[in-house]
């Protein structure tokens, strides 16, 4: 992929028409990227989650880590109440670290640095927060905590509401594709201060030398914008997701009938643990 | 249904191909499903369930570890117990046979001195019969020799002779 491709955006591949061309979609790079995100991912699962048993091998001690990670991390974030979204914010992290290293390959172009895939991956936070919103307050009260504290300040929030998703987009679209085009930009003047260098060669042989500048250099650059970059964005993009749903579900309070619910799982869960003592207290007795 | 291939056609750098959104939403689903149902879901509950199992190892140590320092201490004080049982058997034994010696003692040496003074008694009543025959013998003997000497005159020979006879008589008669 050279540097021109990456400055204007994903190629398109093919354009399917449908209805008498009332319908086309086109297929491009992201498209192809996003699906082979998706079977990467999906095949990792399944690999690490496989032959998942009460003794730990090596593989199982690695992927309880990851995993543990994620869910202290979404507890210490979120809230215990919370802990339904680890998957998610584990997902929305794959897509997205994955979705930014898979542009390492060369083959396929980084999902992230296409603005509709991030755009719709801050989308899916903020239905969720809405979603949340409408489950604690029910639908008017989500609509008229827009207008809390006072009534004027309603402009305000609605704003604040859209720049939620945007700026979580073009923070991560930015870094991603600013990043690509900076290092498409590195690899062109390198490839141009090599050729400048065989200069002095008689140009049949300075033709067939290769840009020897792109040799070593770019790695550099590459580890901090391509890896370090991707990593950062993903992890601050599944942060900010946990963020504002935690923000929209806040943590129950005991007292609040509304939240009922929640206490009565967490003694459900209790109860079987405490009668496990019970039982094996028994025995213990009897002896 | 038309199908068209490209060669050269790119989108814009902010592109804004909505079916781009659409397809990345799907992806994000099947992802999220996948990750949820192979991944997470087994392995936290795995965690959860060893977490368990870890807690419930632990009360089951700390409930086994109080009821055997409760048996230790109840044994304990049992054993005491023995031990001052035994100790009070040990002396009250001592003491009754002590008792019973005293007593067999006492006994024995009431039964000898019984035994002694009833042997007293009998010496003294055998000693007083044989003083009691003795003297009917001697008053019979006295009685015989006055009548002897009166029905007869005697010289000095004949009272020796007599006298001997008598005497021999007397033997005779032992």
């Amino acid at each position: 992929m050279d540097g021109e491709s990456l400055s204007r955006g994903a190629k398109i591949l093919f354009r399917i028409t449908c209805f008498n061309g009332a319908l086309t979609i086109d297929i491009t790079q992201t498209t192809i990227s996003l699906f082979a995100v998706t079977l990467i991912v999906s095949i990792l699962a399944i690999v690490l989650g496989k032959g998942i048993t009460k003794r730990p091998g090596r593989k199982q001690a690695l992927v309880e880590k990851i995993v543990m990670m994620l869910y202290n991390l979404v507890e210490t974030t979120m809230g215990k109440h919370n802990l339904k979204y680890a998957p998610l914010v584990g997902t929305i992290f794959a897509a997205s670290l994955f979705g930014t290293l898979i542009g390492l390959t060369k083959i396929f172009r980084s999902t992230t640095a296409d603005l509709m895939v991030v755009l719709g991956m801050s989308l899916v936070t903020s239905m969720l927060c809405w979603y949340e919103g409408i489950r604690n307050r029910g639908f008017f009260g989500w609509l008229k905590s827009y207008t809390e504290p006072v009534a004027f300040i309603t402009p305000i929030n609605l704003v604040s509401e859209v720049s939620q998703p945007l700026s979580m987009t073009f923070r991560h679209f930015g870094n991603i594709a600013g990043g690509g085009v900076l290092m498409s930009i590195v690899y062109a003047a390198l490839g141009s201060a090599s050729s400048l260098l065989f200069k002095w060669l008689p140009a049949s042989i300075a033709s067939v030398m290769p840009p020897i500048l792109q040799v070593g250099i770019p790695a550099v650059l590459s580890l901090y914008f391509d890896l370090f970059s991707g990593l950062m964005q993903a992890f601050v993009f599944s942060l900010l997701t946990m963020v504002y749903i935690a923000q929209a579900n806040p943590a129950p309070v005991p007292g609040e009938n509304a939240k009922a619910k929640k206490p009565k799982k967490a003694k459900k869960q209790k109860a079987p643990a405490s009668n496990g003592i019970q039982q094996t207290d028994a025995p213990a007795h009897q002896s | 249904m038309s199908f068209q291939v490209f060669t050269d056609q790119f989108e814009q750098f902010i592109g804004t191909n909505f079916w781009t959104m659409i397809i990345a939403w799907i992806n994000i689903l099947i992802m999220y499903l996948i990750l949820r149902k192979f991944l997470f879901k087994p392995v936290k509950k795995m965690i959860d369930a060893r977490q368990k199992e870890v807690d419930d190892m632990y009360a089951n140590a700390a409930e086994a570890t109080k009821a055997a320092d409760e048996m230790k201490a109840d044994y304990e004080q049992k054993l005491a117990k023995a031990t001052e049982e035994s100790e009070q058997i040990v002396k009250d034994a001592v003491r009754r046979a002590q008792l019973r010696e005293e007593e067999m003692i006492r006994d024995a040496e009431g039964q000898a001195s019984r035994i002694l003074a009833r042997a007293e008694e009998q010496i003294e009543l055998e000693k007083n019969q044989a003083i009691n025959d003795i003297k009917n013998e001697v008053s019979g003997l006295a009685v015989d020799l006055a009548s002897a000497i009166i029905s007869r005159d005697v010289d000095a020979a004949e009272h020796e002779q007599f006298i001997d006879d008598f005497i021999s008589r007397i033997g005779d008669e032992n």
